[in-house]
């Protein structure tokens, strides 16, 4: 008898084995042939709405399944999509749990703000992120071109064939030489240091010589004797070089507490970018001061730098979800969340007003018929080949600002001509919406 | 040890009470005072076996058994539950029957062999076909499946062969009509079955490491025989090794069985919650793959468990059991039982090719129900009365 238990034993013990690895372990849930994935379809699905409680993603029946309707095709890039034979993505994948259970997502993005970067990018390839700088919240989110979540079945093999990859997010997953507009942050730290005063004079002859090669401003103009405020304005490569040079290592450091070279902790997927672990030489230096060089950011980090400056050198978490709410009484509440203090206030209202000044009279004026109050700065940053891509970055109102813009065009040219009137249009429709 | 099972027995009442309220809520025609009928019975059984001073122990286990199963069965459609009901009233019938014979010593090998064989006969020569293979037999109005009475006559020549020392030439007759008849319904799941069972009593009489290789080898010759000639086999068997490549066809079955177990997880997904019903033959085939979907591992861990409890009484039984013959025939009863167990539930989690069996006690089939209550009570029987040896 004792033969037989043991072979009992053993034949029980493979069966509880394989059993434990077929319904705890195994990796099949996902597999087409399951009808269970095809469920999810036919179930309705939780609503996601915009701040002011405007659906932005809602599901209609047609009698046998559930089809996802969206308010603006921009919202692929961060509201996703979600279709029975395309899978999901976007915040329809990081919440699907949720949404499948019939719970809904309140964000924090502005319909209207959303429609109006999307119109003012129409064409172009770039991204366009709006942040209210106090809470970190996103107001808009737009990345040109994208896929249109209800017209997926008819042009989804134009997508895959598109050359201009519209599957890419750029605001979160592009990877850009910053250019000029990372010139406040040097301005920023230059002035933390004490390295320079706000009305010092220099002498701007255009270009500088620095280790045999040339740094020269934007079309090689010469501003002659400027303040550093007016350096900004008008975008001194010289200038900034130089502080960039007296900074040395201390720029990185300033950089990565900007949150360069690292996710932002953000709700969607997002990359880093990269920033070079040391400077080797003045000139590295130099170039990285005026964004050139190895520098690589995403649309999102360069909001999250306006923004910073906007709030009063305060760097604010990014987020999107602002609740998930189900059921009876679930309430998931997303609270803005402070992660440092990157500038001190006086030096980030300092460079603030330097950059209205490149609003009122420098590189970031827009001849647009708005009547808007803003400060901003641009950038052409040079891409090695093809055409330069066009930056703006920018907050409004110059008093207490209750929003911040980064603007990206891919091989846009001149950041003044291209970057500034999108940025200036969305600023103006957020303020406007929000009254 | 009585009052531990008197409990377990009393708080499983108050378990069937909710889950048949469940059911009512789910679906409201539900018949509510079968399970409670059935209850009545197993504990009228319970009474009796242990009034006539026999071992009554395994019948909680086999009532726990046989009332998951109408829970399931009603849950996925009422007409099955109320089916297996009357199957289950009349398998309580047949065990007190099977106590009767259990007491017996059941002689004449040769008559067993016999009305095993001639039952297997008649079913391919009268019988009906459903589902792949013809296994039905009409006798007095009554439908059932022979197959599940002539594996236990058979089960009573082998005990036997094994302490008589019967000629084996006998044997190699009566096994080979058995299996080629079988062949003949392709109805191979209770040929593998008994198979099994026989190789298992002849290695529990006499065990040498020669004669386990040898019955291995036998099994894969087996296997490759029967891949070359029986081509809906063939079949069977590519489902089980590549299921993948066969995701609508041939593969669908088994496919949709491990979809239903990996999303009942750890707790599963609630009675009446899972989706389980897309499977082909799921009352009864496939029940153990909806009770895996909705109760999750714990689930059918403790199903497992149950199987491995009533096989340990079985086998403590059987130890105290001073007669040979007895002993490899309550063996071979306990072992159609849970070999069984092993093939169907083995052949869900694809151990083992899928034979199209069902999982005993659980399962929907009144005949297989009734073939293994009276097995219960024969086992039951022939462990003897307490005090007296």
């Amino acid at each position: 008898m004792r033969k037989s238990f043991l072979a009992l034993v053993t034949m029980f013990g493979l069966l509880f084995l394989s059993l434990f690895y077929w319904q705890i372990c195994a990796d099949i849930q996902d597999h087409p042939a399951n009808p269970r994935y095809y469920q999810m379809f036919k179930e309705d699905r939780g609503v996601i709405y915009d701040r002011r409680g405007v659906p932005l993603a809602a599901s209609t029946s047609d009698g046998t399944i559930f089809a996802r309707n969206y308010a603006a095709p921009s919202l692929c890039h961060v509201v996703g999509y979600f279709h029975q034979r395309y899978g999901m993505t976007g915040l329809e994948r990081r919440y699907h749990e949720d949404l499948s259970q019939g719970r809904s997502l309140i964000t924090t993005l502005d319909l209207d703000v959303q429609k109006v970067a999307e119109q003012a990018l129409a064409g172009k390839q770039g991204a366009v992120v709006v942040v209210k700088p106090t809470s970190g919240e996103v107001l808009a989110l737009v990345s040109s071109p994208g896929v249109d979540g209800n017209a997926l079945d008819a042009n989804w093999s134009n997508y895959l064939g598109d050359e201009r990859s519209p599957f890419l997010n750029r605001a979160t997953h592009g990877l850009y030489p910053p250019g000029s507009v990372v010139k406040p942050i040097v301005y920023g730290a230059a002035l933390g240091e004490g390295l320079v005063e706000r009305n010092q004079i220099w002498h701007d002859h255009g270009s500088m010589v620095l280790e045999n090669r040339t740094i020269s401003n934007y079309g090689g103009k010469a501003h002659g004797s400027i303040t550093t405020d007016q350096a900004l304005a008008v975008s001194s490569n010289v200038v900034f070089a130089q502080l960039a040079m007296s900074l040395g290592d201390r720029l990185i450091e300033e950089f990565r507490r900007f949150g360069f070279g690292m996710d932002v902790g953000f709700d969607l997927q997002n990359l880093g970018g990269y920033l070079p672990a040391k400077i080797t030489s003045a000139y590295d230096a130099a170039q990285l001061g005026i964004g050139q060089g190895e520098l690589l950011v995403t649309p999102l980090q360069m909001a999250s730098v306006v923004s910073t400056i906007a709030n009063g050198g305060v760097l604010m978490r990014p987020f999107v979800v602002q609740e998930v709410r189900g059921g009876l009484k679930m309430r998931q509440i997303t609270r803005p969340q402070s992660i440092s203090q990157v500038l001190p206030g006086s030096q980030a209202r300092d460079v603030q007003e330097a950059m209205v000044l490149a609003a009122r009279e420098g590189t970031a004026q827009t001849s647009l018929p708005l009547s808007l109050d803003y400060g901003g700065k641009t950038g052409t940053a040079q891409t090695g080949s093809g055409a330069d891509h066009a930056w703006f970055i920018g907050f409004a109102p110059t008093e207490r600002p209750q929003v911040a813009v980064a603007v990206l065009v891919e091989q846009g040219g001149s950041g003044s001509q291209v970057a500034v009137p999108i940025g200036v249009t969305v600023m103006d429709a957020a303020l406007r919406v929000d009254e | 040890m009585i009052r531990i099972l008197y409990r377990t027995w009393f708080e499983f009442a108050g378990w069937l009470f909710c889950l048949t309220w469940w059911l009512i809520w789910l679906q409201g025609q539900i018949c509510w005072w079968q399970p409670m009928v059935l209850w009545v019975a197993f504990m009228v059984l319970f009474l009796l076996t242990r009034q006539l001073r026999f071992n009554g122990g395994a019948i909680p286990f086999v009532a726990i058994l046989v009332l998951i199963g109408w829970v399931f069965l009603a849950r996925l459609n009422a007409s099955w539950a109320t089916l297996q009901f009357w199957g289950a009233l009349v398998a309580c019938v047949a065990y007190v029957l099977g106590l009767w014979i259990g007491t017996r010593r059941f002689p004449y090998p040769l008559m067993w062999a016999g009305a095993a064989l001639g039952l297997l006969a008649a079913t391919a020569l009268f019988g009906q076909s459903a589902g792949g293979a013809q296994a039905w037999l009409t006798l007095f109005g009554v439908r059932f499946q022979p197959v599940e009475l002539a594996r236990i006559f058979l089960v009573f020549y082998l005990a036997h062969y094994f302490t008589e020392e019967r000629p084996r030439w006998e044997l190699l007759v009566i096994l080979s009509a058995f299996f080629l008849i079988l062949a003949w319904q392709r109805d191979l799941g209770p040929a593998l079955l008994v198979f099994f069972v026989f190789c298992w009593m002849s290695l529990h009489w006499k065990f040498t490491w020669p004669k386990l290789f040898g019955y291995i080898v036998a099994t894969a010759c087996g296997f490759i025989f029967a891949y070359l000639w029986f081509p809906h086999l063939r079949s069977r068997a590519l489902a089980w090794l590549w299921p993948w490549d066969y995701l609508d066809s041939k593969g669908y079955q088994v496919l949709q069985g491990l979809f239903a177990l990996r999303s009942g997880g750890v707790v599963g997904q609630g009675l009446g919650a899972g989706f389980a019903q897309v499977i082909p033959n799921v009352h009864t085939d496939y029940l153990f793959a909806v009770i895996g979907e909705e109760f999750g591992f714990l689930g059918t861990f403790s199903l497992l468990m149950v199987y491995l409890s009533l096989a340990f009484w079985a086998l403590r039984l059987l130890h105290a059991v001073q007669d040979k013959l007895l002993q490899m025939l309550g063996l071979g009863l306990t072992l159609l039982l849970h070999v069984q167990v092993f093939l169907v539930v083995g052949g869900v989690l694809r151990l083992v090719p899928f034979t199209g069996m069902t999982l005993p006690l659980v399962s929907y089939g009144s005949t297989s129900l009734v073939a293994q209550l009276a097995m219960l009570g024969m086992l039951v029987g022939l462990g003897g009365k307490r005090g007296e040896e």
